[in-house]
């Protein structure tokens, strides 16, 4: 057979075979598109984004965390630990991943935060798990501010900060407590 | 380009390309949806825009590629008509031709392959050398010797 022949039969037989597709066809490809490639909606783009960027989510809650927690302190924000973004960072991550009860978490906050405050050289004390965490008044942790000055942090994990007469009227109604 | 552009212009196209490589409507419409994820999911690779058209085809042809290989014959190229193709209709000249057309049709699914991909991309979607080449994922010395091998076959058995 000719050659041109073939062709000029190609060319029908391209004709023969066009056919249209599934009207739905389109609409099931354009649901499969990935976000990132469809123009950002408001609200979920901060999800979107971390989704696409692939990235697990241990790693996406880590990055929001500590921007979180940049951000506070870049625009003055009260509640950091004042032991430096990575370690408020890994406080956070703390509370953020165990599964553990608020109580427990709080105690273990409490904790690491008083290795934080020992491994700056810092006079605190550290009272454990033993206290009354009902009572709004037992003290978990202190630590010296300055001479006579303490600041406490509190079952409830409240801060404030203190004279030493206050701190030793605290620390005995501990004791007294602890006795009955 | 928008990614919904992009699904408007190429799909029909990138179904009728899988469908005249012999495969049915179902499985032109998964590996279509499947050659549309492989883009997306290497879109970024993408460096000329005007390449665009020969990418998806090669994305496309890949998918086939796989499709066939991981079948090995359990699916018959073209068993499935197309639409529209009822050739009982016209004069005697015209079913004669009708009758080549689907001998060709035939001819073209019996070939292996490679060289099935290589006439549908150039004498079917009608592009060029460079581009159907580069579609078909082959330097254009190849092509053109797969086309030719392609050709010979097709003459040898239209011929008949």
């Amino acid at each position: 057979m000719e050659e041109e022949k073939l062709k000029k039969l190609f060319s029908e037989l391209a004709e023969k075979t066009t056919e249209s597709a599934r009207p739905g066809l389109a609409g099931d490809i354009k649901g499969q598109i990935p976000h990132r490639l469809i123009p950002h909606r408001k609200g979920m783009d901060t999800i979107n984004i971390i989704i696409d960027l692939r990235i697990s989510k241990l790693t996406a809650a880590a990055a929001i965390i500590i921007t979180t927690i940049f951000c506070a302190n870049f625009l003055g924000g009260r509640g950091s630990t004042g032991g430096g973004i990575f370690n408020d960072g890994i406080l956070m991550m703390r509370y953020f991943l165990t599964g553990a009860s608020v109580g427990e978490s709080d105690l273990s906050a409490a904790k690491l935060k008083y290795e934080q405050l020992v491994s700056q050289g810092r006079e605190a004390v550290y009272y454990g798990e033993g206290i009354d965490r009902q009572d709004s008044n037992s003290v978990v942790l202190h630590w010296k501010v300055s001479e006579g000055e303490y600041r406490v942090m509190f079952g409830d994990m409240r801060e404030k900060t203190i004279s030493s007469e206050e701190l030793i009227k605290l620390q005995s109604a501990m004791l007294q407590k602890k006795r009955k | 380009m928008a990614a919904v552009e992009l699904v408007d212009i190429y799909y029909e196209r990138i179904y009728l390309f899988l469908r005249r490589l012999g495969h049915s409507r179902q499985v032109s419409e998964d590996l279509s949806q499947e050659s549309f994820l492989q883009a997306w999911r290497h879109i970024g690779q993408l460096r000329d825009g005007a390449a665009l058209n020969s990418w998806f085809y090669r994305i496309a042809a890949n998918a086939s590629k796989h499709y066939w290989r991981s079948r090995k014959g359990k699916e018959t190229a073209g068993i499935e008509g197309f639409e529209g193709t009822d050739g009982s209709e016209g004069s005697d000249d015209k079913a004669a031709q009708l009758e080549e057309i689907d001998r060709l049709e035939e001819a073209v699914a019996r070939l292996p392959i490679k060289q099935r991909q290589v006439v549908v991309l150039h004498y079917m979607e009608q592009l060029s050398i460079a581009e159907a080449a580069e579609s078909a994922g082959v330097k254009e010395g190849t092509f053109k010797s797969r086309l030719n091998r392609a050709l010979k076959a097709l003459k040898n058995e239209m011929g008949s």
